[in-house]
């Protein structure tokens, strides 16, 4: 007997949970730019490794990021409403991912 | 007890140990390359986090363990009687396989080889009428061709999701440097799924064996012994492969940014955990470089280098009747008794002890270096884009 609902129901849960999660930090992504909070992440540089990015580079990217934040067309409430949606929108994710754990785990809801 | 009885016990928990340990070794580059490369975490923190991330997963769930101890060989009434040897000599053929492909560079699955290695095993010692085809098919072979699929399919969508929605058409900073935060729980995710999946398949042999010692019932589940050692074995070697990563690194990696690092390793996550959950044991290398492969398709400009990805399938395709001759061999061997054992286990480190000094000799390059997630990101080509680049200048 070949369990063709199972493959289904991974299709199904596997691609429902990665796009609610992949979704809405996007999501949060966006929101945040437009609050003018651009995220910079400066890649790390290793010893006998690749470097990603040269000082003079992330300088320009910090610079750039702090320019589009200041030229923003938003006023001061709409820039908070961004802010707190782009939160939301990670919180969202990070229940959406204990959700997922806590209905994997039998333990947790008293299942075998 | 006789002492054969008890020898061959031990000798099949340290073996399976040995490969659990292996297992995690070899798949830390898998979770933990692209945040290292995105510098989203440093090699020493992304390392141990792995390493405790699959301490945990192993003890989440103990469905795949099901699985292995429970379905594929059948046993008891108008089965097969188990004995150790055979689960002895299925491991051997496992590990064998394994320490083959990857002093050849080639793409490999240790989930596969092991069960490869098993069914060869059983069907030497008791014929065809040993196997449940129907489970085989339905929890072993159609996951392993269609998990990837399903992985590289959701990972397509996440992909195309995660660009949509950041981008910007002005030119300012559209902030997916963001993702590489993002990176740090996706990956960590990768690593958790991974102890849900991979660890419950040694901890399923275990469980075998010890059924067929009568040393616990089939009816039982996987004792809390069982579960605890392995969970150590292939979180020690998940800390130890770190060494491996920062050498990969050294070499080069494939062409992920944040964005669609993180659109990949949710789909991997996202997919070995509902398996896991369902009990489907899947290969967690296979599932994730579906995941780059299907994310590489969904960014702009990106084309599919048929010849590189037939070439990690048909690589995929091998290994299991290939680990499985492996084992059926050294079932062949097994069943000349006690020295058969022995002559296996002599045979059998003996040829990881070779292997292991013969790779000593070689250089460090491209093919034993590069995990074979990254190495199936070759498949897709990504054309660089002409606009990002005039704004770097």
């Amino acid at each position: 007997m070949i369990d063709w609902m199972g493959f289904v129901i991974v299709l199904v849960a596997a691609l429902t949970g990665t796009v609610v999660v992949v979704g809405f930090y996007s999501l949060g992504l966006k929101m945040l730019v437009r609050a003018g909070r651009v995220p910079v992440v400066i890649p790390a540089t290793f010893t006998d490794a690749i470097t990603v990015l040269t000082a003079a580079e992330i300088k320009s990217a910090a610079k750039k990021a702090a320019k589009a934040g200041r030229k923003n067309p938003l006023t001061p409430v709409q820039k908070r409403i961004a802010l707190v949606a782009a939160y939301s929108c990670f919180t969202i994710c990070g229940l959406a991912i204990l959700f997922g754990i806590y209905l994997i785990v039998p333990a947790l809801h008293g299942g075998g | 007890m006789p002492v054969d009885i008890t020898l061959i016990i031990v000798l099949v928990i340290a073996l399976a140990l040995f490969f659990d340990f292996t297992n995690g070794f070899h798949d830390t580059a898998n979770a933990m390359a692209t945040p290292i490369a995105t510098g989203a975490l440093k090699p020493k923190v992304a390392v141990g986090l792995a390493a405790i991330l699959n301490l945990i997963g192993a003890f989440l769930s103990t469905e795949v363990a099901k699985t292995i101890s429970g379905g594929i060989i059948r046993e008891g009434d108008g089965g097969v009687l188990i004995t150790p040897e055979l689960i002895f000599a299925g491991l051997i053929g496992a590990i064998v396989w394994n320490m083959l492909t990857w002093l050849f560079g080639l793409p490999s699955s240790s989930s596969h080889a092991l069960f490869g290695g098993l069914i060869g095993a059983a069907l030497v010692g008791f014929g065809t009428g040993a196997i449940d085809l129907g489970v085989l098919m339905s929890k072993v072979l159609l996951p392993a061709v269609l998990a990837p699929l399903t992985a590289g399919l959701i990972a397509y969508v996440a992909t195309k999701l995660a660009y949509r929605v950041t981008r910007r058409y002005d030119g300012k900073p559209d902030g997916r440097s963001g993702f590489r935060y993002g990176q740090i729980f996706s990956s960590s995710l990768v690593a958790l799924a991974h102890g849900t999946n991979d660890a419950q398949k040694t901890m399923g042999v275990i469980t075998l064996a010890l059924i067929s010692v009568n040393l616990q019932s089939p009816d039982e589940g996987v004792q809390f012994w069982v579960i605890v050692v392995c969970a150590v074995a292939i979180a020690l070697g998940t800390y130890m492969g770190g060494w491996r990563i920062i050498r990969t690194l050294g070499t080069g990696l494939t062409d992920v940014k944040p964005a669609q690092g993180f659109a990949a390793e949710t789909s991997t996550a996202a997919t070995i955990l509902a398996s896991s959950h369902l009990g489907f044991a899947l290969s967690t290398t296979q599932v994730a470089s579906g995941s780059v492969i299907g994310s590489g398709i969904g960014r702009r400009g990106s084309t599919v280098r048929w010849k590189t990805a037939g070439r990690i399938a048909i690589g995929w395709l091998l290994t299991l009747p290939a680990a499985g001759v492996v084992g059926a061999i050294a079932a062949l061997v097994a069943h000349l008794g006690l020295w058969g054992v022995i002559l296996d286990a002599v045979v059998g480190v003996g040829t990881i002890v070779f292997i292991f000094l013969w790779s000593r000799r070689d250089k460090v390059g491209h093919h034993n270096v590069v995990s074979d997630v990254a190495a199936s990101g070759e498949a897709v080509v990504i054309a660089p884009e002409p606009e990002s680049k005039k704004v770097a200048k």
